[in-house]
């Protein structure tokens, strides 16, 4: 596992240090991002092999933009991509709507914060997987 | 028609071949007028945008009709023919497809087109036809009589269109309003939503901060704690999970309260209920509950709000596994109906007292057993659950007995037609 490389993006510190805590104790090597662009610069530094992102960091869509962008790119398309919402997808604002694609949502998998370390872990695994 | 029978039945003598031949190139051209306003009405429909000839065919095809009706009159009695009043109909339909301007052309077209009817035939440029048979004598030259009707004529055409216009206009300026009112609701609607989700964003993850962090000390991934330490971080962590949900709980329902549309599709009932019974399995397992679910095979699809009714049996599941003792059974039942799905959840739990059936969908309510059962509640599942079948036009009900257990009964409308 210590060769997994995860990349978190969330503007949240307190929150990535705290993921990264509970990966890094799993031996995942695990690097942390809190805007937009630093993630698309580790991204391109890191080349991991999984991506945990926030759905609203400065914008609403910001998550949502970024996994598009990153699903269009033939380098990063195939990079499972959790995304965490503190605003619940399921019975929440529907952003696939907003987004103006009720069908196609561009992430592997749905946590909705906060999320309990086992859940976290075992999502993070099954995506590995 | 009218020809037929004036000319067949009451031998009313009438230019028959004059007036077929017109009746021919009126039903022509209607037709195309027809065509090209649906035509139209599509492209509105598809660009929301009117298509830009519209005004200009409503006016020519207008001033078409107002040209092919003097005409009939003209080969059937002119002036004298009580058809003539036909020119009102056309004066209202004007007013209120047209501007108030055009419409006041219209009538003075529809004058103009009468008094030359008139000046003609009574200068004998065009010949007469008198309407024997029904008429008499023959009244078209008689200036005062043919140009004094002419002359009431046009007043009431003109009166007509000053009526109708106003009111038409009065009844745009309405619609106007209400679609600006409609657009601001919207508006508002949009605005109200993105501040709950803000809210809601802010609230939690403030939250799921600090029971992130305190997740890491308390599962001792950043070291070992003393006995003391240990105890209160363990007080605080499961005071802020408690605090989590109840926050979840809450923004859930005040969402759903604000929130006045529900996306509604057509999805498997079946596997949605599989869904959720999945998703309470681990809950029920910490309890050696065992679910067993009996789903007839004609349960197919509904129309609704999947997500919400996965959510809505996982809620109801969720309630019956808290409130039945260690190792007994929680049992789903769904079958269909006449134009409805009926879904039962059971369970062998603590029941709900009588006297308190009553209100266990009120908000923040919990039945006094429950209280002492389960310490940690919000006493808003219900209310969400009964928010959830409301919104789908479904009922929810419940049948208990104290220590022997409590059924929910849902029914949900297959379609959104059979909830009107």
């Amino acid at each position: 596992m210590e060769n997994t490389k995860i990349l978190i993006i969330d503007d949240d510190i307190d929150l990535t240090s705290a993921l990264q805590t509970v990966l890094q104790s799993n031996q995942y090597s695990v690097s942390v991002a809190n805007t937009r662009e630093e993630g698309m610069e580790k991204l391109k530094a890191d080349k991991p092999d999984l991506i945990i992102l926030d759905v609203m960091m400065v914008k609403q869509q910001d998550g949502f933009e970024v996994a598009r962008e990153l699903k269009k790119n033939d380098e990063f398309k195939d990079i499972p991509i959790l995304m965490l919402t503190a605003v619940e997808d399921k019975t929440g604002i529907d952003f696939k709507s907003e987004a103006g694609d009720s069908e196609w949502l561009p992430v592997d998998s749905f946590l909705d914060k906060p999320v309990e370390p086992q859940v976290l872990l075992d999502e993070v695994k099954k995506l590995l997987n | 028609m009218a020809v037929f029978f004036a000319s067949t039945f009451f031998h009313v003598s009438l230019q028959q071949k004059s007036l077929y031949i017109l009746c021919s190139i009126l039903a022509a051209y209607n037709i195309a007028a027809f065509l090209l306003l649906r035509y139209s009405r599509n492209h509105h429909r598809r660009t929301n945008v009117y298509f830009p000839g519209i005004n200009k065919i409503i006016n020519f095809q207008m001033s078409l009709d107002l040209i092919f009706l003097s005409l009939f009159l003209h080969f059937s009695g002119g002036a004298e023919n009580p058809f003539i009043i036909y020119f009102i109909f056309h004066m209202i339909i004007a007013s209120i497809l047209l501007s108030v301007l055009e419409s006041y052309l219209q009538a003075t077209l529809a004058t103009g087109l009468l008094i030359l009817l008139a000046l003609l035939e009574y200068q004998g440029i065009i010949p007469h036809y008198p309407l024997t048979g029904f008429i008499q004598h023959d009244a078209h030259n008689e200036a005062f009589y043919v140009f004094g009707k002419i002359g009431v004529l046009a007043s009431t055409l003109y009166l007509v269109v000053f009526m109708t216009s106003s009111i038409a206009v009065q009844s745009r300026r309405h619609e106007e309003g209400y679609r600006l009112a409609n657009i601001k609701l919207k508006e508002q609607d949009r605005l109200k939503n993105e501040y709950v989700s803000r809210v809601t964003h802010d609230i939690k993850g403030h939250l799921a901060a600090i029971q992130s962090c305190l997740d890491v000390v308390v599962n001792k991934m950043v070291g070992p704690l003393n006995e003391e330490q240990d105890n209160f971080i363990s007080r605080a962590h499961r005071r802020t999970k408690k605090l989590s949900t109840f926050v979840k709980t809450l923004l859930r329902l005040t969402q759903m309260r604000l929130s006045h549309e529900m996306d509604m599709k057509d999805f498997p009932l079946k596997e949605t209920i599989e869904a959720a019974l999945n998703s309470v399995q681990r809950n029920a397992e910490q309890k050696s509950i065992k679910i067993t679910s009996q789903i007839s095979p004609d349960v197919t699809t509904i129309t609704g709000n999947q997500f919400s009714i996965e959510e809505l049996i996982a809620n109801l599941l969720l309630n019956a596994i808290k409130y039945t003792p260690k190792g007994n059974t929680v049992k789903v039942h769904a079958s269909d109906g006449d134009g409805i799905v009926r879904i039962e959840i059971i369970d062998t739990g603590i029941g709900i007292p009588a006297d308190e059936i009553g209100n266990i969908f009120d908000e923040f309510f919990r039945a006094s057993n429950a209280r002492e059962t389960v310490k940690d509640g919000t006493g808003l599942g219900l209310s969400i659950a009964k928010q959830i079948v409301e919104r789908h036009g479904g009922k929810i009900s419940v049948h208990s007995e104290l220590n022997k257990g409590t059924t929910f009964l849902l029914t949900l409308p297959k379609t959104q037609k059979a909830i009107t």
